[in-house]
């Protein structure tokens, strides 16, 4: 009798204590997964299009609705998304979602061209993993907006002296970060003429 | 009686019994998200709410835990708790989840968090585990967020994102790279050990 209460004891209550444990975490967060699924999917599709109308170089309100509005006003997707075009006053965009190493990850982002395909109407950050406060600056407004209006391919120079069409400001304390960065934006211009025009 | 065992409870890890510059817990996290002062606070929210909570939810079940398994359910408890912040985070501050995706993954291997679980949680009653629990996540928040505050402003010239310093200042890149974190931390653990807790002991 005590042998078998020692054996429930020490094999089959830790199991059933594990077990029951296990079960009730597993329902809480899978409870809540699914309950918020519906806004994160949410969330994820109106950064995208964010993305998107940025890269584009299109006025939007800065909200939810505003961007989905945008979205549908102005933008056509391609081909079943490897590319999008806007129409707008100065002319066809096209925006090309692209993707390359970065320094620690990969770098997503959203490329805009004009009808030319060589010069940017815009960029946009989709996901990166660079070093905070470093490489992680290439998200801060004044790195992406300085592509709009450039010709690629470009050439890094130091922070803050850019100035002819095809050069764009290096992160000072993240030179690999900028390097892979140039490679990527100079890759856009030939995959796009490869992919819309197929050259 | 009680209440000076709430209050103690309470003050030790605020400074005698800091987790971070007495006990020398947490430095993980400490070194990797203090170069900013935003990523700083999300993660000390986090740790907070995870150590409270799992304090609190060990000590319920503390009689019930079989002890050889203990450290598992630990793990599974405070893993949940992570989880839930993550998913809270994503759905309703899907930017700041953005920019603090991998961070809040790293809350779950705090040793803070199962070092007052091992340490308190399992022999003490839910409600003082609850105030250990957070009181060791305070304890941990202030020291980051005044490390964070020398690495970003020295670092990058601005707090909180906004320019502080004007364009004189030559932003010291050191600060906000990984040995940044190992200089600050390692003097504010000799300045804070040089003066404070030296008073304490004479």
């Amino acid at each position: 009798m005590i042998k078998q209460a020692t054996f429930y004891k020490k094999r089959i209550y830790p199991l059933l204590f594990m077990f029951l444990v296990t079960v009730i975490c597993i329902l809480i967060t899978s409870g809540l997964f699914l309950s918020t699924q519906e806004r994160a999917t949410a969330n994820e599709l109106s950064f995208t299009r964010r993305a998107i109308l940025d890269a584009g170089g299109l006025e939007y309100t800065p909200t939810t609705e505003g961007i989905e509005k945008t979205y549908k006003e102005k933008v056509q997707v391609e081909d079943g998304g490897t590319y999008y075009t806007a129409e707008t006053a100065e002319g066809k965009r096209y925006i090309l979602p692209m993707q390359g190493p970065g320094l620690w990850g990969t770098i997503a982002i959203m490329v805009g061209l004009e009808e030319d395909l060589t010069t940017f109407s815009g960029l946009a950050i989709v996901s990166q993993n660079e070093t905070p406060g470093l490489g992680g600056r290439i998200e801060e407004p004044w790195f992406t907006q300085q592509f709009q209006g450039k010709k690629s391919p470009f050439t890094l120079v130091n922070e803050g002296t850019a100035d002819a069409p095809n050069e764009v400001d290096a992160i000072t304390g993240a030179t690999r970060t900028s390097e892979y960065f140039r490679n990527l934006t100079n890759r856009a211009s030939t995959d796009a003429k490869r992919i819309i025009r197929g050259e | 009686m009680a209440k000076s065992k709430l209050r103690k409870t309470f003050l030790e890890p605020l400074g005698k019994n800091n987790p971070v510059f007495v006990q020398i817990l947490g430095i993980c996290s400490t070194l990797a998200v203090t170069n900013k002062l935003q990523n700083t606070m999300v993660m000390v929210l986090g740790v907070m709410f995870t150590t409270a909570l799992s304090s609190w939810t060990i000590s319920l079940l503390r009689n019930h835990i079989p002890s050889r398994i203990r450290m598992m359910v630990e793990t599974m408890v405070i893993a949940t708790f992570v989880i839930i912040v993550d998913i809270v985070l994503k759905a309703f501050y899907p930017e700041m989840w953005k920019q603090l995706g991998p961070y809040v993954g790293l809350i779950i291997t705090n040793c803070i968090i199962m070092g007052r679980i091992e340490a308190f949680a399992l022999q003490n009653k839910p409600f003082l585990s609850l105030v250990d629990g957070l009181a060791s996540g305070l304890g941990y928040a202030y020291v980051l967020l005044a490390i964070a505050f020398f690495r970003e402003l020295l670092g990058t010239g601005s707090l909180w994102g906004y320019q502080i310093l004007g364009s004189w200042w030559t932003n010291w890149s050191i600060m906000i790279m990984p040995p940044g974190g190992f200089f600050v931390l390692a003097i504010f653990i000799w300045v804070i050990r040089e003066t404070i807790m030296k008073e304490e002991k004479a």
